[in-house]
This record gives C-alpha cells, structure tokens and sequence, in this order.
C-alpha cells in the first residue's frame, strides 16, 4: 500500500508509519488519461473529490494504490460512456456509501458539520457584540459601590452646612 | 553506560519538576519568599538535567549505540551524520523528549529574563510550567522511555525512512514544537494570574513577546513543512488537509488569534478575560494534536505507531491540563472585570472581529477534523471530510477578515471613524479593482482566473491598506520628505512588525490564488530526446543514469534541459532512489524557481516500451507562499525588538507607563458580585471540554477492543448483488453469475494469490461448505495461472471460480481489500460482509448461524 501525501508536520515531521509509506511515486500514470483534454480535466476534478477507500486521507486522484487505479480508470469510463459528473460520483457511492466523497453530502447526518461554522461564527459574534451591549449599558461609569456613596454623602454634607452659612 | 545516565538525568528531572510544581506555589499563597525563590533555581536545574538526558540520546545515536532499542529503531551505521542526528526526533520517544526539551527551555528562559518579573507571578507561572514538565516527564518514563536497551546488541540498525533523512527534519519538528511548547508560557502566565486573581499591563506586557516568539516558531514550523511536503513528496502541492497538518493549524490560528487579543490587553487593558482564555485554548490544542497524532484515534498518513495506552496518557495529561484551567478560569474568570471600554468601531472592535474569524475559523477545523471521528463513534455512518470542505468554508470566512485587515489598523483607540478609514482607503480600492481587471485581462476569462483574480485583488487590497497606514504614520506627501524620513526611522518596531506581517499574508494569498487557478501539469512517457512543452517552457528529456551512488542508497537520475524561447533555462534532475536500510524507493523533485513559478519534474516509473514516465508541474506564484510566510515570521521578529517587546525589558522601569489600575494591591475582587448568569457562560467552555473529553476516552476504548477504524461497512448490504457473470478459472467448473446464485445461500469469497491475509483464510473456507454453505470465489485482480497454481498447493474448497481480471466486478461489489467475502441468501440479496480474513471463530459463531436462519 503506497502512499503519498504532504509531510506536513508529521508532528514530528517525523514518525511516520515506516511500513505505510514508500515516498512519492506517481499517481496517475500516462496510460490512464483520456485523449479528450475536457473529458480528461473532468476526470481529475472528480478524482480529486472521490476518497481513495485502503488510504489513509487520499483522494484517488493522489494515490497510487492499485484500487485507486481502478477507481481512476471506471471514472473516465463512466464520463466516455456519458455519465456527468453526478452521475460518476453516484455510481461510485452506490458500491462505496457516501465515505467516498471527500466533500461529505449534505443531510441530516452533516447539518452539524456544515452549519458548524456558521454556528461558531454567529456565536462569538453574538458574545461580541453582547460584550458592547454590556459596554454601553454601564456606560463607563460603574455604579458607585455603598462605601462610594457614603463617602461622598459625607462629602456632600460637609459642603452643605458651609452653603447654608452664606 | 550514557543511556543509563540519560535515564537516571530524567528521572531526577521529574523530582525536580515535581518540587518546582509545588513549593513556589505553596510559597506564593503563603507569601513565603524563601519557598518562592525556589522557582528560578528548580527551572534552572530542570533544564540542565533534560539537557543532559536529551544530550545522551542524541550521543547515543551519533555513536550507533545498537545496544539501545530506539537507536536500532531509527537508525544505521550508513547514515550520514546530519540524519543521525535529526533522526533523534523522527520517532516518536525522540520527539518527546525534544518537546520536553524546549518546554524546560523556555522554564529556562523564565528564570533568566524573568528577574524582574513580580515575584508572585513569577513562582506560580513556573510552578505551572513545573506541572506541565513533570506530566511530559512521567509521559516518557512510563510509556515512550527511548533509553530501554536490547540484549542481545544487533550489529546494524533498521535505519530511518528515507522521506524523514531530509533536512527539512532538522528544522520543521524542532521550530513546529518552539511554536507548539512556546504558548505554554502564554498558558503558565494565564494560570499564573487566575491563581493570583490579577491581570494587570505588566502581565500582558509579559505574556506578548512570549507569544510572538511561539507565533513566529509555529509560522515557520508550519511553512516548512508545508514545503518539506512540496518539495520531497513529488505531489506538485503544498498542503491536503489531513487531519495532522489541521492539528498544527488549529493552534496556528488560536495563537494568532491570541497575538492580537493580547494587543489588546496590553494597550487597553481589556479583554483580559478572553485573552486568558485564548491562551488556554491555544495551548490545549497545542497538546490535542500531540494526542490526535500519537493515540490512533484518527487515520492519517503522519500518525506515529498506533498505541491506545499512549493515546490514554496523553489524554489524561489533556484532561488535567485543560480541564483544571477551564475549572479554574470558569471560578475566576467572571471577577475579572474592567479596563478600557471601546466602541464597536475601533482599533479594539477590529481585533476582536479578528478575534471572532479566526476563532470560527479555528473551530471550523476541528469540526471538520474531528467530525468523521464523532459520526463513527456514535455509530451514525462513515463520512469523509476531506479538502473540498476546507476550501469551502475558509474562503467565506478567510475574505470579510482580510477584507478588515486593510481597515483595522486606521481606526483609532476606544472609536474610530470608518469613513474616514475609508476615504484613506480609496487608493487601495482603485488599486485592488486595476489588479482585478487587469488580472482578467491577462489571464483570460475563466471561472478559475476569476476566483484568482479576486483573491489577488484582496491581496493588493491589504497589501495597499497596509502601505497606506505606514505612510499615515509617517506623514508621507504631508510634510516634507526629510521630516516623513525621520519620522520613519522613529515609529516603534510594532508598527513595523504588525505592516511586514500584513504584507507577508498578502503574498501567501497571492501565492495560494495563484497556484489554485493556474498550475499546469504533464504527464507523458518519455523517450531520450523527447521534449515536453508547458507553459511556454520546452522540456527536454536527455534520458536516465542508473547506478549514481548515493550515501547510503542507489539512484536512477534524469536528465532534463528546460529552455525557453530557445535560451537555456535550466537542468532539471530529478532521481529515483533506493534505499539499502530500509529497504525503500523514493522519488527526489527537481525544482527550478524564478520566484514567481516553480517548474517542479518527477521521475516515475519506467515504462514498458523502454521510456519513463515524467510528471513536470508548472505551479505559477507558489514560492510567494513560502516567501509570504517568511515575511510574516520576519514582521513578528521586528515586532519582537520592540523596545516594549524586549524580553526582560525590567519592568520597573516600565512601571511608570503601566496604568495605575495595574499597580494596586491583588485580588480586587468587585463589590457586586456577577449576576449568575453570567457565571454560568464561563462554565460553556468547560462542559464542552469534558463532553469532548468523554467522546476521546470512548473511542480509544472502541480501539483497545479491536474496533478498526480503517474498517468501511459496506452499503451493498441488503440490496441484490450485482449483476455479473464471470468465466470459470478451472476447466471443467462452471463460471458464476448472478443468476447462478439463486436459490441457495452462497457465500462469495474474494481472493487473490497475491494476497497474504488469503492464505491465513483458505484452510478456514471448508468449515463453511461443511456447514452446507454454498461458497463460491472470485479470483480478483490474479493472472488465472497464478490463481490455479495457488488452489493446487492449498486446495480448493470452491464449488466455482469465476475470474475478474480487472477488478471491475469487485467494484461493483464494493470489494476495497481482499479477502473480503459476501453472505448471499436465496433471493440473491447480499446480507452480510465480511472485510479481511474469515477465522473459524467467525464462521462458527456468526456465518454458519446467519446461513442457516437465511436458508430456512
């Protein structure tokens, strides 16, 4: 089972399951591709939505595992025979399940996921702007605390005998 | 004798950290000076004996000392010495002990620059520091010790996988953890001050450089390999999305976000609640990648050696990190009140909208990483979310921020006026709207060019916003040149840093549009003296060099001349290499850049006719990715020699520019209690955290009992099999077909000669046709004589062989591994799959049953 996928830190850059990886190879082969450069360009945009299922996170149009080949080849022959773009996909769902799709479907199993974002983004806007709101409301000026206002009662009266003497 | 020393180094450093974990704590809320004064000599003293154990193992492996077990893991005699020593850390006991290296180094480094830090402060960060020192150290000892020793010594080493003797390793690990370990100090300090109940300027003044210094690693970590990956894996891309790089940029993007909340603290001091937070976060995150990577919860190409029992420790390690600050700041975090107010529009309101993308954004990645994890675990189906995703939701959230960017830094303090912000910006408009245009113009209409040219627009737009506000600062074109000059020379090195940073992304998205929209690709055999022509490039294949020796490996090197309207532009030679120890190939990528393209050739294959097969990529403006994030790194540095920002800057002096609000006495705790409410909101964090928590410790138990995660159930169940009909591989059997099926349960057993988890299932198969199971095979993928000869040494228990030579009707099976076996009953329904070898066991006790009740 060959792969290839970025580094990316590895965490330690490093680590890697030695037995999982064997380097770059090439994923597509020349052999593969179709003569008609559109029908081709469709191919590669579709393998590169489609999971290879014994990788780990490739899409098939990455990964030079013999199934991927397979699945790379069934593409261009499901778009020669006609197919759209859906219609490929579908096909490959139909034997794999929606795993395969590496943009997962939109149901009720992903509102989460897809929603998700949305969700965090009105969130934290939404404490934002009640941080504001909390902001205007006190206005600066916090209430004065009961020691505050005793003080400046005191204060207060000791101004105002003083008036009363004028 | 040395591993023995590295241990023994290690094991006195966990008793120190365990007393610099408590007695400046304890002294610090006794107020005990003696006991707090302990802080700095145990930080020192920790950090020596790490060093020393860490400098043992790296002498271990250096002198090829076979007789320790990660030297005979990791390395060879062959190596040559740089990969020797980087080797140190690419494994996963190695990478630890670096971890903990760097966090007592930055222990250190309290202890050094922090003399004039308050000394409360002081004990009860490296206190914390302390703890988390001593969880790493406890790690190591009990579970990842690199200096057990084997017995009998082997002569030689396994070796190092040939990706890793890179030098990217010698840098890419070492500057990812300084990023990584480096917002601890940010977290000790959010610790330190919740502990205290103060958070004062002096603290965000602190806790800022810190910060920057962790960004700057964690950008230079992360942008190296990024191009680690682009230059070694021969793919032509520089980032996929896998749930390991997402580990990294999940506490990238929490730091950033940290960076400029702590902006915020400093100057205004506000936001100190969220700042706290943020720096929990950041460093939670920080410690969940180092789980994710090392437990086998989630299925990546990077992951380390699967070990639940690691997975578990670091997990625990999380939950009493995370979930003791979480408690923490939920008890203290509400009488943190106070500081500066602002309006919406300010400098403070577009930090905090920084705040809140890069946030969403940040959480975006987590669910999106964690997601397929939760849908298994609660058994609700396999999903894949993968780069399409990704792509989908940063852009939306990515555009309004740099949109903001440009804006942001020309709003003035506490209310800004956005209009006169923006009457500045009608340059940078005009600008990004020419940019637009003219990007059309040039590359041609087409839904890719578009989207490009937008994102080059918004990058002129904060490239422009950016020079803009520098020039506002100078007074450029307002006074005289002379005086714009000396202002220039005169303005804080912040403000430099924060415009180069600025600057720096806008070219990573130049960058990214650019190699998005329009990397052009080949992929041919080619013969000696073919020429391949991309984007306005001739490339001329010259042929192969076999046998060009190598250090420790063999290689195949190609030839190729690039030119360019007949001028020589380059020799592109890229190689194909194998390894003696391990026993691996690897391709090399020739790369030639102009700096504004790469031309980027791989050597695949040979091919059957005597050519080879080349992949050559033209990837327009990705060395301005690589260069944006180096001008990021480069901003963060200026900002760092801020005189403000110098580490140890004595504070005393400073004092006197620290509002007075941050000079009374601790814990001034508000008359008025906070309403309830209130309370409760700090307490979302921490239950989200523990949910979370719970969800990791139930799938780690899924995966001690054996739960696979890499098994994909299979969506043909309870639907007809599908239609096929196969010629027969003995003579004198019948082929199969669909409709042969028919009447009678069958079970359909895939199987190949090639493959060896076959073999431990052929002497299982006849328990099924003795139960009075029809089983019937289908040689996938197998030349017909191999699979003959096969079943004629081990026998051949099938009623009927069919043939599928290309696999095809293992497709429509959904056939992803072999041996995978399919219970079909009288209908021609599939109702049972089985993925890898049948055993005895699971032919007794759950195909026979199933077989009988579907025959009945």
């Amino acid at each position: 089972m060959k792969q290839r996928t970025p580094i990316l830190m590895a965490i330690a850059g490093a680590a890697l399951l030695s037995a999982l990886w064997s380097g770059p190879a090439l994923a597509m082969q020349p052999d593969e591709m179709l003569s008609n450069p559109k029908l081709e360009a469709r191919a590669r945009a579709i393998g590169k939505e489609l999971r290879c299922l014994v990788c780990q996170n490739e899409s098939i149009d990455d990964s030079d595992a013999d199934l991927a080949h397979d699945l790379r080849v069934l593409v261009r022959q499901r778009l020669v025979a006609g197919d759209n773009d859906e219609q490929v996909k579908q096909y490959i769902v139909a034997r794999y399940g929606d795993y395969v799709l590496l943009k997962p479907p939109f149901d009720s199993e992903t509102y989460l996921l897809w929603f998700g974002p949305l969700i965090l983004l009105v969130g934290a806007g939404t404490a934002a702007a009640f941080y504001f709101r909390r902001a205007a409301l006190g206005g600066g000026v916090p209430p004065l605390s009961e020691e505050e206002a005793r003080r400046l009662d005191a204060l207060l009266g000791d101004g105002g005998p003083r008036r009363k003497e004028d | 004798m040395i591993a023995e020393i590295g241990l023994f180094a290690l094991v006195l450093a966990l008793f120190v950290a365990a007393v610099q974990a408590t007695i400046p704590l304890m002294g610090a809320q006794r107020g005990d000076t003696a006991w707090m004064s302990l802080d700095r000599p145990a930080a020192f003293a920790q950090f020596c004996l790490v060093a020393i154990s860490f400098g043992c193992l790296i002498w271990l492996h250096v002198t090829s000392d076979f007789s320790v077990l990660n030297v005979v893991q990791n390395s060879h005699t062959d190596k040559p010495l740089l990969y020797k020593i980087t080797g140190v850390w690419g494994n996963h006991e190695g990478s630890m002990m670096l971890w903990t290296f760097i966090l007592v180094l930055y222990g250190m480094a309290v202890s050094v620059f922090g003399r004039d830090l308050p000394p409360g402060l002081r004990a009860r960060a490296l206190a914390v520091q302390g703890m988390v020192g001593f969880g790493f150290i406890l790690f190591i000892l009990l579970t990842s010790n690199p200096f057990v020793r084997v017995d009998p010594a082997p002569i030689n080493g396994e070796g190092l996988n040939p990706l890793l003797q890179d030098p990217g390793l010698a840098f890419h690990p070492p500057f990812l953890y300084l990023g990584y370990v480096g917002f601890s100090m940010a977290f000790s300090f959010a610790i330190a001050a919740l502990i205290e109940g103060r958070v004062d300027a002096a603290w965000a003044r602190w806790v800022r450089p810190w910060t920057l210094v962790a960004w700057c690693a964690l950008t230079l970590g992360v942008a190296m390999g990024s191009w680690w990956s682009y230059y070694t894996l021969g793919w032509g891309g520089y980032w996929a999305w896998d749930p390991v790089e997402n580990a990294s940029l999940m506490p990238w993007l929490a730091g950033t976000a940290l960076l400029h909340s702590s902006i915020v603290a400093e100057k205004r001091d506000t936001l100190k609640s969220w700042t706290i937070f943020l720096a929990i976060v950041t460093f939670s995150l920080s410690l969940l990648g180092t789980f994710l990577v090392r437990s086998g919860v989630l299925t990546s190409v990077h992951s380390f050696a699967n070990d639940p029992r690691r997975g578990l420790f670091i997990l625990l390690l999380l939950g009493i990190v995370t979930g003791g600050s979480l408690i923490l700041y939920a008890v203290r975090a509400p009488a943190l009140k106070g500081g500066g107010l602002f309006a919406p529009i300010s400098r403070e309101g577009g930090l905090l909208f920084n705040n809140v993308v890069l946030s969403a954004a940040a959480g975006t990645v987590f669910l999106g990483t964690l997601y397929p994890l939760f849908m298994d675990a609660l058994k609700l189906g396999k999903v894949s979310v993968g780069p399409p995703y990704f792509n989908i939701m940063m852009v939306p959230l990515m555009v309004p921020m740099i949109l903001l960017m440009a804006i942001g830094p020309l709003l003035s303090w506490k209310r800004g006026a956005l209009k006169e912000a923006l009457s500045r910006l009608v340059f940078a408009g005009a600008a990004t709207v020419l940019t637009i245009v003219v990007t059309i113009l040039i590359a041609g209409p087409s839904s890719r060019s578009d989207w490009a040219a937008l994102a080059i627009g918004l990058a002129i737009w904060l490239f422009a916003g950016s020079l803009i506000e520098w020039a506002g600062r100078v007074h450029l074109f307002r006074r005289s040149l002379a005086q714009s000059f000396h202002r220039a020379l005169h303005l804080p090195r912040s403000a430099y840093g924060m415009t180069i940073g600025h600057v720096g992304v806008a070219f990573v998205l130049i960058g990214v549009a650019g190699s998005l929209a329009w990397r052009s690709e080949y992929l041919q055999v080619m013969h000696p003296g073919d020429t391949a022509a991309i984007a306005g490039y001739q490339v001329k294949f010259l042929g192969v060099e076999d046998n060009v020796r190598g250090p420790n490996y063999t290689a195949s090197r190609a030839n190729f001349i690039a030119t360019k309207n007949g001028r020589l532009i380059a020799d592109l030679r890229p190689e194909r290499r194998q390894y003696q120890n391990p026993q691996q190939s690897l391709s090399t990528v020739a790369i030639y850049t102009n700096l504004v393209s790469d031309l980027y050739a791989v050597l695949g294959d040979p091919a059957a006719n005597g050519g080879s097969v080349v992949h050559i990529f033209h990837n327009p403006l990705v060395p301005w990715i690589f260069f944006g994030a180096i001008v990021m790194v480069f901003g963060g540095v200026v900002s760092l020699t801020d005189r403000h920002h110098r580490i140890g800057a004595p504070l005393r002096r400073l004092g006197a520019r620290i509002p007075n609000a941050a000079l009374r006495p601790a814990a001034p705790v508000p008359a008025a209690a906070p309403r309830p409410s209130r309370r409760l909101m700090y307490l979302v964090p921490l239950a989200g955290f523990f949910v979370l928590l719970g969800f990791f410790i139930w799938r780690l138990y899924l995966v001690e009992e054996g739960f696979a995660p890499n098994l994909i159930p299979s969506v043909m169940v309870n639907h007809p099999a599908p239609g096929f009909d196969l010629p027969a591989l003995l003579d004198g059997q019948s082929g199969i077909s669909t409709a042969g099926l028919r009447g009678k349960v069958t079970l359909v057993d895939f199987f190949a000669s090639w493959c060896i988890p076959c073999r431990e299932e052929h002497p299982a198969l006849p328990l099924v046709t003795q139960a009075g199971v029809r089983l019937v095979g289908i040689s996938y993928k197998d030349r017909p004589e191999d699979a003959k000869a096969w079943l004629a040494q081990f026998g051949n228990p099938y009623a009927a062989v069919g043939v599928d030579l290309y696999g095809r009707t293992g497709i429509d099976f959904g056939v992803y591994g072999v041996p995978e076996s399919y219970l079909i009953d009288k209908q021609g329904v599939i109702r049972r799959k089985w993925t890898g070898p049948l055993t005895p066991d699971v032919i007794r006790t759950e195909l026979i049953p199933l077989a009988e009740k579907l025959e009945r």
